[in-house]
């Protein structure tokens, strides 16, 4: 009972947090110097046009009543119509959003899959040359300029080895001969549920580079906490009566210590997602990735408020869901967390 | 998390246990690598100070341009070459460093002043008060928070300080954050009690024996955060709206090297070293302040 | 148990987020997802298609409404009355879709005749209906570069080939129905029975060569011939045209070197050199409709002051900046019409890097050593405008004049300057392009007095100016090399009055496979590849 109520509370508290948002991002964007009629109008406007144009985007009516025109459409799923491209906004995230999350997601799994047994081991033989080596990795990881980084990598892998592509998610020949069918937007699983294996292959040497460049900080970031996690954890004495049980150390590892440790990582690791979706703008801009990163960095730019407000909003809603997860999942694991 | 006991008053005899700090400090120092990492912030702060002392092109790293020796490769009279306006590049990195290392500084400092106080007042009084203000905290930690620095950088202009407001803005809510978790648990201590029986105001409690106790914790993250800062505000001045050319700064030149970066990648490259033995630098430093911090990670424990 | 449930809820969460990104609509008919067919034999072949690096976005893709770089793709997809040729041709014009046309004597009726048997892409007929239908649609929109028809009262399809136009006003109307903008025909039906979304979806309408068979946005649109064309195909033709729409520079330049690309621009400048030892590729430089000014604030001291604006024109590393930053890529200006286009002069007084002088001038203004500060302003991320700005400031610091740089987005740079002059920039950089070509669109956007300003951001109010662009406006539609005479008297007064420092105008410098032949430039059309002229030997 007392989890529902919390549940309730949690989800009140969310919805809160977005209206707040939604209010701020307006009027932020309301304060950026910028005209929007005449953005609407095109490079070269008569005063007629942007005239017609304030009209037409209702620029001439009182602030608070823009606001609810914003907010009713809002939800109504009427995410707006960019100035520049003149075209629904809620459309081009649906283009956006994907390539965005296909890179966020494979950075992501790299780092549980590299940067947890990583962190754990580097803990676990805490001294040793092994994990002075990670620590060193680590701590690089989260100090390099990803954008430079992605320099360096393109530099070396494409100039130099010509191993791998210079950006964007498939080749033109791919595009051309195998052409990947949009179903859900993310290459990997559409190319691979159609069985066009000539542009799986092709989106994956794509998607190395950019995913590598992004997965460094959170690489380093699971490594760093994991091993402080399960360091603290292996001084318990719970640990200690296991080992004196005889239990076998790869046990009292992956079982016992990890699923303790392994709560903050998450948490952190969850908001690294949340952060990546539009962190990774640098990434994007480097490697040509047409994801929301690119977008949003060409409507800010451009002072495309329409755009620069839903998105906020988009990106805002999805970091409350995952942190609302995150807390839960942290309230059913763990026992020791109020639920205050 | 970490709680730091400090002796209320002096040791009345002559100390043969060291205080806290000094403890912390001998574990400190006994990091050869956090050392080696101070060395490194001492030799930019330094450099960026006495740049024009440093340089045989003081003219050229403030923003002279001399067409003449365009992408002239490293050589002996220019040792890490010159760039797309003829300037030195070690001049240039030098007098980066002025701008990048103050965005670092400033922004911390900025954030410390915002969030610090306004999470001891919520910790501190609990009830509405902490409610109101870990509201507005979760609404500021919902932003995405670059490209909340962006659009405010944007809306205030271009430019240095604008900057570094902008980035400040997006930082502060973390230390609210974690100076409420500690002053939560440092309320009920007895000293506190103590000095609430006898009548002495919240404010002065909060300044006086609240705030000098959340100092470490304070130290330690911001050491950390040092960097991100100086990362972020290279990332802002990479997209084109914060230092104004012809001022040097590491993140526009990476920007500019850029589109060179295959062919000469000296300008674009130096710049990147740099940000990157600074940031690495300031997270050796906050690592070894940190274990050093925690009696149960410190070295050299009796 | 625990540990499971952990991962059943993430597994739970991340499908939940997969959900939020639903499909996108599917690919048009006529790209069959290619299953487990044998790569080779459905392929096209590399030597068919033609690939642009394009690098920027192409924003609009609806006709009656596009105003931007989604000009290469719409020129190789629709087709206007009239085109507008290459410099260096005989005539200025020549037929496109209409075969024919005629005005009365005070260019007020304009009567054209259409070609006959063009079909649109749909299926449609070429008519006078659809040529009404177009330009009504256009001018009722009123987005974009529609004014370029303000003259025009009503528009007749006399007969099925025959579209007449009345005019309020003397306009050169076989001028209008050639610009690179608001005036492409389209398919009514295709407009009517879809409506514009469906344009920008990645569809066409027109009656050109290529038609677009698939579009993600902000990252390629392929494009293939139309088998209908009225024109014919040849051999040797290509048969896909695919635009790569990459921003960045490094990764254009990449694709042109290694031959995954056949044609782009905007390289940096200074790799040229080394593109141009390249044996495969062929660098064309030619110049543009497309010139840099830095519009002096001329209601704000000291710049009100004539004297000192000339004086700064003088302070201005000309050469320096040509040689040592521009290269190939741009001449420096005489006055403000660019050089190719009709009405450009090579008679008018062009200011040279003279600091003598410029302090000569100084000190008869009153101000011997300078002592003032001035604000200039550019766009943020034009290295061009940029290093401009760090050049100038550098010589004017040995005047004893201060100059602040400052780099804003385009919005920003153009709400401080619509703001109140008295408190605006002191040197508004920007670039200037027309739509119409006439020098009407360079001398009455920017120098012609405005009560609010719009683009005339200098702020200059000239009576007699004025009158002479008016009056050469008139005869443009009669009498071209009188309405020259009169441009070029109107150019006079601007360069004597310094009302801007006309830096420079622009080359363009595309680069393209040497395999690639029949490549014309025409700065009409800018940046335009008409794939349909080309072959590949």
């Amino acid at each position: 009972m007392q989890r529902f109520e919390y549940l309730i509370k949690r989800f009140i508290l969310a919805i809160v947090v977005i209206l707040s948002v939604m209010v701020l991002t307006f009027f932020i964007s309301r304060v950026l110097p910028s005209d929007p009629a005449a953005a609407w109008a095109g490079s070269h406007p008569t005063a007629e046009q942007i005239a017609i144009a304030n009209q037409r985007l209702g620029l001439d009516q009182p602030l608070h009543v823009q606001f609810w025109r914003y907010f009713t459409s809002v939800l109504q799923g009427d995410l707006g119509t960019s100035l520049q491209t003149k075209q629904p906004i809620a459309r081009d995230l649906r283009t956006y959003l994907p390539a965005t999350m296909e890179l966020v997601f494979c950075a992501m799994l790299l780092a549980v899959v590299v940067g947890i047994p990583l962190g754990v081991l580097s803990g676990a033989y805490k001294g040793s040359f092994f994990d002075h080596l990670t620590r060193l990795v680590s701590i690089s990881g989260v100090s390099i300029p990803t954008f430079w980084l992605g320099l360096l990598l393109q530099l070396f892998f494409f100039s130099q080895l010509k191993i791998l592509p210079l950006g964007s998610r498939i080749s033109t020949a791919t595009a051309i001969n195998n052409p990947v069918t949009q179903l859900t937007g993310f290459y990997l699983i559409d190319t691979a549920v159609t069985g066009n294996w000539a542009a799986f292959k092709d989106t994956l040497l794509h998607l190395v580079l950019p995913a590598c460049t992004l997965a460094t900080y959170p690489v380093a970031l699971a490594i760093r906490m994991t091993r402080s996690n399960i360091i603290e954890v292996l001084s318990e004495k719970y640990i200690l009566a296991a080992r004196i049980t005889g239990l076998p150390r790869r046990t009292i590892l992956f079982d016992l210590a990890l699923k303790n440790a392994i709560i903050p990582t998450i948490t952190v690791l969850g908001l690294s997602f949340a952060y990546s979706l539009t962190g990774d703008i640098l990434i994007e801009i480097i490697y040509s990735w047409p994801g929301l990163g690119s977008y949003i960095t060409g409507a800010v730019l451009a002072i495309d408020f329409p755009v620069i407000v839903s998105v906020t909003l988009f990106v805002t809603v999805i970091y409350v869901f995952i942190n609302l997860i995150l807390d839960l999942l942290q309230a059913m694991l763990d026992p020791r967390v109020s639920l205050e | 998390m970490t709680t730091t006991t400090l002796s209320a008053e002096p040791a009345a005899s002559p100390p043969a246990v060291p205080s806290e700090r000094q403890l912390i400090l001998r574990a400190f120092r006994q990091d050869k690598l956090a050392m080696l990492g101070v060395l490194v912030i001492v030799f930019f702060v330094l450099t960026s100070i006495f740049a024009p002392l440093l340089t045989p092109y003081p003219a050229q790293g403030a923003g002279a341009p001399n067409i003449i020796e365009k992408f002239k490769a490293p050589g002996a009279e220019h040792p890490l070459g010159t760039d797309y306006l003829g300037r030195d590049v070690l001049a240039r990195i030098f007098y980066g460093g002025r701008s990048s290392l103050t965005t670092g500084f400033l922004v911390v400092f900025l954030a410390v002043l915002i969030g610090a106080p306004l999470g001891a007042i919520a910790g501190y009084f609990g009830g509405r008060v902490d409610d109101v203000i870990m509201r507005i905290t979760d609404v500021f930690l919902s932003f995405p928070p670059l490209l909340l620095a962006i659009a405010i950088a944007t809306a205030l202009g271009s430019g240095f300080v604008n900057t570094m407001i902008a980035i400040a803005i997006t930082w502060w809510p973390w230390y609210t954050r974690l100076v409420r978790a500690q002053t939560v648990s440092l309320r009920e201590r007895y000293f506190i009690e103590a000095a609430r029986s006898i009548g002495v105001p919240s404010f002065k409690i909060i300044a006086t024996h609240i705030l000098p106790n959340v100092l470490t914790p304070i130290l330690v993250q911001g050491t950390m955060d040092l960097g991100s800062a100086i990362l972020t505000g290279a990332a802002i001045n990479f997209i084109g709206l914060g230092v104004q050319p012809p001022q040097a700064d590491w993140g526009n030149m990476i920007s500019q090297g850029r589109i060179y970066f295959m062919e000469r990648p000296w300008f674009a490259g130096s710049a990147g070293v740099a940000i990157f033995l600074v940031v690495l630098s300031f997270n050796l430093i906050g690592d070894a302040l940190r274990d050093a911090a925690d009696p149960r990670t410190r070295r050299g424990e009796a | 148990m625990k540990r499971y449930s952990l991962l059943i809820l993430l597994v739970m969460a991340a499908l939940l987020l997969a959900q939020c990104a639903p499909a996108a609509p599917a690919t048009p008919a006529g790209e069959a997802p290619a299953a487990e067919q044998p790569a080779a034999a459905g392929d096209v072949a590399r030597k068919d298609i033609f690939v642009y690096a394009h690098p920027t976005t192409i924003p609009n893709l609806d006709p009656s409404t596009s105003y931007s770089n989604d000009l290469v793709v719409m020129a190789n997809c629709y087709e206007t009355l009239t085109f507008y040729n290459a410099p260096g041709s005989a005539e200025t014009l020549s037929p496109k879709l209409a075969e024919s046309w005629e005005s009365n004597e005070d260019a007020t009726e304009w009567t054209f005749k259409l070609r006959q048997g063009v079909k649109f892409q749909d299926g449609e007929p070429l008519n006078a209906a659809a040529v009404k239908y177009s330009i009504d649609k256009i001018r009722e929109l009123a987005v974009g570069a529609y004014y370029i028809w303000d003259a025009v009262d009503t528009i007749e399809a006399v007969d099925d080939y025959t579209v007449k136009f009345t005019l309020t006003y003397s306009s050169p109307l076989d001028l209008v129905a050639s610009a690179n903008y608001a005036a492409w025909i389209f398919s009514p039906k295709a407009y009517e029975e879809n409506g514009p979304d469906w344009f920008n979806e990645g569809h066409c309408a027109g009656t050109g060569p290529y038609t677009i068979d698939s579009y993600e946005r902000g990252s390629r649109l392929i494009m293939s011939a139309n088998e209908d064309y009225w024109g014919g195909w040849k051999d040797g033709q290509f048969k896909k045209v695919v635009f790569e729409l990459i921003e960045d520079p490094t990764v254009t330049q990449r694709m042109i070197e290694s031959g995954e690309a056949d044609f782009t621009y905007q390289l940096p400048a200074d790799n040229l050199e080394k593109i141009k030892q390249n044996p495969n590729l062929v660098v064309y430089q030619n110049p543009a409709f497309l010139n840099l000014v830095g519009l002096f604030n001329t209601v704000k001291p000291p710049l009100d002051n004539k004297l000192v604006r000339q004086a700064l024109s003088y302070t201005f590393p000309y050469d320096a900046f040509m040689e040592g930053v521009m290269n190939d890529r741009a001449t420096q200006a005489f006055g403000p019409v660019p050089d190719g286009m009709w009405g450009h002069s090579k008679d008018l007084f062009q200011y040279s890097y003279d600091l003598e002088k410029a302090k000569e001038l100084l000190t008869e203004a009153g101000y011997p050593d300078g002592g003032f500060k001035l604000l200039y302003t550019f766009a943020t991320g034009d290295l061009d405008e940029q290093t401009a700005g760090e050049l100038w400031k550098a010589e004017l610091a040995k005047l004893g004049i201060e100059m602040e740089l400052q780099g804003l987005s385009w919005e920003a740079q153009w709400d401080l300057s619509k703001a109140d002059p008295a408190k605006a920039q002191d040197v508004f950089v920007m670039y200037w392009w027309p739509d119409l070509i006439s020098p009407l669109s360079f001398l009455k956007s920017m120098y012609y007095s405005e009560e609010e300003p719009l683009f005339n951001l200098g702020y200059y109010k000239n009576p007699e100016f004025d009158k002479l662009v008016d009056e050469g406006d008139v005869l443009t539609g009669t009498d071209r090399e009188a309405a020259t005479e009169k441009f070029v008297e109107a150019q006079k007064i601007l360069v004597d009055d310094a009302v801007s420092v006309f830096f420079y105008d622009s080359a363009n410098i595309h680069v393209a496979s040497a395999s690639v032949a029949g490549y014309v430039d025409n700065p009409a059309y800018p940046h335009v590849v008409f794939v349909y002229d080309l072959t590949r030997k």
